[in-house]
């Protein structure tokens, strides 16, 4: 696991679930935290996209099953954003 | 009354869709969230509805697999959406954010985040497992025809087909719809679990302050 990307979903996550205390792990999904709605999820994929630079393609969102899929994720569009520079 | 042919949706029916969404999200008021949450026109919405459900990504209230269609004479009468909860691997309300984060503008969200505490606490954990009935509308002319039932039922029978051990439907409703909890308990469901909003600003941007759970046994 990344721990830039670590700390920056953990960061997005406490801000948009109102949760300082928050601890992220590989295997929590909506279903973990009771703030998690649709609204607040969308909320935190453009605050993802914003604080990483990067922007998500739909099919890339729909097989995101946790935090640790989503860390992958962005960790993939990262490592294609640096070879292409 | 029985001369409707029960199917799946298909992208030549999304315009029905699109109003089915509208007028279940609008749940019997005036109230509209794409509107009230987003400060999206109509048209936009209208929009924006149509490119998630051409998207044909699964597993949500907003995707086109999930709806079923009762047509009479060439004419679409009524839609149900339904799905499996967890049959995609991602959870519902994941996968509903997701279609909207994709397709909404950041502008728009930008707003939305700033009344997304009081949203949240009408939010009812989908159960896993569980058929999870989604946005349901009957055109006005058609209603009267016990259509919901049917498409309920029919939406039964798909997904005992593909999962048959299968045992409880979900449906959430706002507490205020009184109409569309009456055609629930008349299909057999009973309310186990309602939420309540604390203060009345929800009324701002949903139809109700309460939603209520209701579960019928199959």
């Amino acid at each position: 696991m990344e721990n830039k990307t670590l700390d920056g979903l953990t960061e997005i996550f406490r801000k948009v679930f109102a949760e300082p205390g928050l601890v992220l792990t590989e295997r929590m999904s909506s279903r973990d935290v009771e703030k998690w709605d649709s609204l607040a999820h969308l909320i935190m994929i453009k605050e993802v996209e914003t604080y990483f630079h990067i922007s998500f393609k739909i099919r890339e969102l729909a097989s995101i099953q946790n935090v640790g899929d989503l860390i992958c994720v962005v960790d993939s569009k990262l490592k294609d954003q640096s070879n292409n520079h | 009354m029985n001369s409707y042919t029960i199917r799946r949706a298909t992208i030549q029916d999304i315009p029905f869709l699109v109003e089915t969404i509208i007028e279940a999200e609008k749940s019997g008021s005036e109230r509209l969230s794409y509107a009230t949450i987003f400060g999206l026109s109509i048209q936009e919405t209208n929009d924006c509805l149509q490119k998630i459900l051409q998207e044909e990504i699964d597993g949500c209230e907003l995707s086109l697999s999930s709806f079923l269609v009762a047509e009479r004479h060439g004419e679409i009468a009524a839609a149900v959406g339904a799905w499996l909860e967890g049959e995609e691997g991602v959870s519902s309300t994941s996968m509903k954010g997701s279609l909207l984060a994709c397709t909404l503008p950041l502008e728009v969200i930008k707003r939305a985040s700033t009344i997304s505490n009081i949203i949240g606490e009408l939010h009812i954990e989908v159960a896993r497992g569980v058929l999870q009935i989604g946005l349901v509308y009957v055109s006005p002319d058609h209603r009267g025809n016990n259509l919901t039932q049917q498409l309920i039922k029919a939406q039964i029978e798909r997904s005992k087909s593909k999962m048959d051990t299968l045992t409880e439907v979900h449906v959430q409703v706002f507490g205020n719809n009184l109409p569309a909890i009456r055609v629930y308990e008349k299909c057999g469901f009973k309310k186990i679990g309602e939420v309540e909003c604390s203060t009345d600003a929800i009324l701002d941007y949903l139809p109700g302050r309460s939603k209520i759970l209701m579960k019928l046994g199959v």
